[in-house]
């Protein structure tokens, strides 16, 4: 039995939500949005799940399709906490490194991505908020940096609400736009979390 | 590639020697001190080797003060 969702008109968090209700009723749902964010956001949410996923740009709007795979393990129940291993998860809540000196830690926040780039140790995924957006924009210092860090895998991901409320929308130049659903599960399954 | 570093006294050294370099019209990254160069927690300004007399020369017209140009081996 499949599910249509018509997420058409709604904002962010929305979709992702009417979709993974829908996944949790029937193994093959089509998700209808409006824009290239909402469509990434339902399909990482449903990759994740270990769902297939299908996208097709349409006239009216970008349909999602994702569907349970036979062997597919059963959800976690609510509350399942996730054995520690998991992903190591590097938060950046703001543009500079440390609180205290502005100028200080601007040069502190690049240094450390630069040394980022040669480390061996790498996260798994980088999470950008607050005035932390601000670094994965065009016209950031470590853009490059970050671009390097997606080429050797790392997931860098900003949040979507504050990226709007600074009007950089626009300018993101790495990582995707994501929101406090995909955020908050990152860091309750991470298996340890580094904050800046 | 083939990098230098340039050492610097303080932070804002830096700075202003990377103000500089770019208003030159040459390339440059802040990075921390290489740790074979100094264990201190320093940051200085790496650029292409081959622009190793042009960096040193935009550098000493304006006066800033250095701690060493280095070529990373």
């Amino acid at each position: 039995m499949s599910k249509v969702v018509n997420a058409q008109g709604l904002s962010c968090p929305q979709p992702v939500l009417l979709t993974k209700k829908a996944m949790a009723e029937t193994g093959d749902v089509l998700t209808i949005v409006d824009g290239t964010d909402q469509a990434e956001n339902v399909a990482r949410m449903a990759r994740k799940a270990g769902w297939t996923v299908q996208m097709d740009g349409k006239e009216d709007g970008i349909y999602v399709r994702v569907t349970r795979p036979q062997e597919a393990a059963e959800p976690l129940p609510m509350g399942t906490a996730v054995p520690a291993g998991g992903p190591l998860v590097l938060t950046i809540p703001e543009d500079i490194m440390g609180r205290g000196d502005r100028e200080l830690g601007a040069v502190l926040i690049r240094a450390f991505f630069h040394t980022l780039t040669e480390s061996t140790t790498l996260p798994d995924v980088i999470i950008f908020f607050n005035t932390g957006v601000r670094l994965v924009v065009k016209g950031s210092p470590i853009v490059e940096d970050l671009q390097a860090l997606v080429e050797q895998g790392v997931e860098i991901l900003a949040c979507g609400t504050c990226l709007g409320h600074f009007a950089l929308k626009d300018q993101v130049a790495v990582g995707q736009v994501s929101n406090m659903y995909t955020i908050s599960e990152t860091l309750l399954e991470a298996g340890k979390v580094i904050t800046l | 590639m083939n990098y230098g570093v340039v050492i610097f006294p303080s932070i804002s050294h830096c700075l202003r020697g990377e103000s500089l370099v770019q208003a030159a019209g040459l390339t440059c990254k802040l990075i921390p001190v290489p740790r074979e160069l100094s264990s201190d927690c320093g940051t200085a300004l790496r650029f292409n080797w081959v622009e190793r007399d042009r960096i040193a020369a935009v550098l000493e017209e304006a006066g800033l003060e250095t701690e060493g140009i280095h070529h990373l081996g």
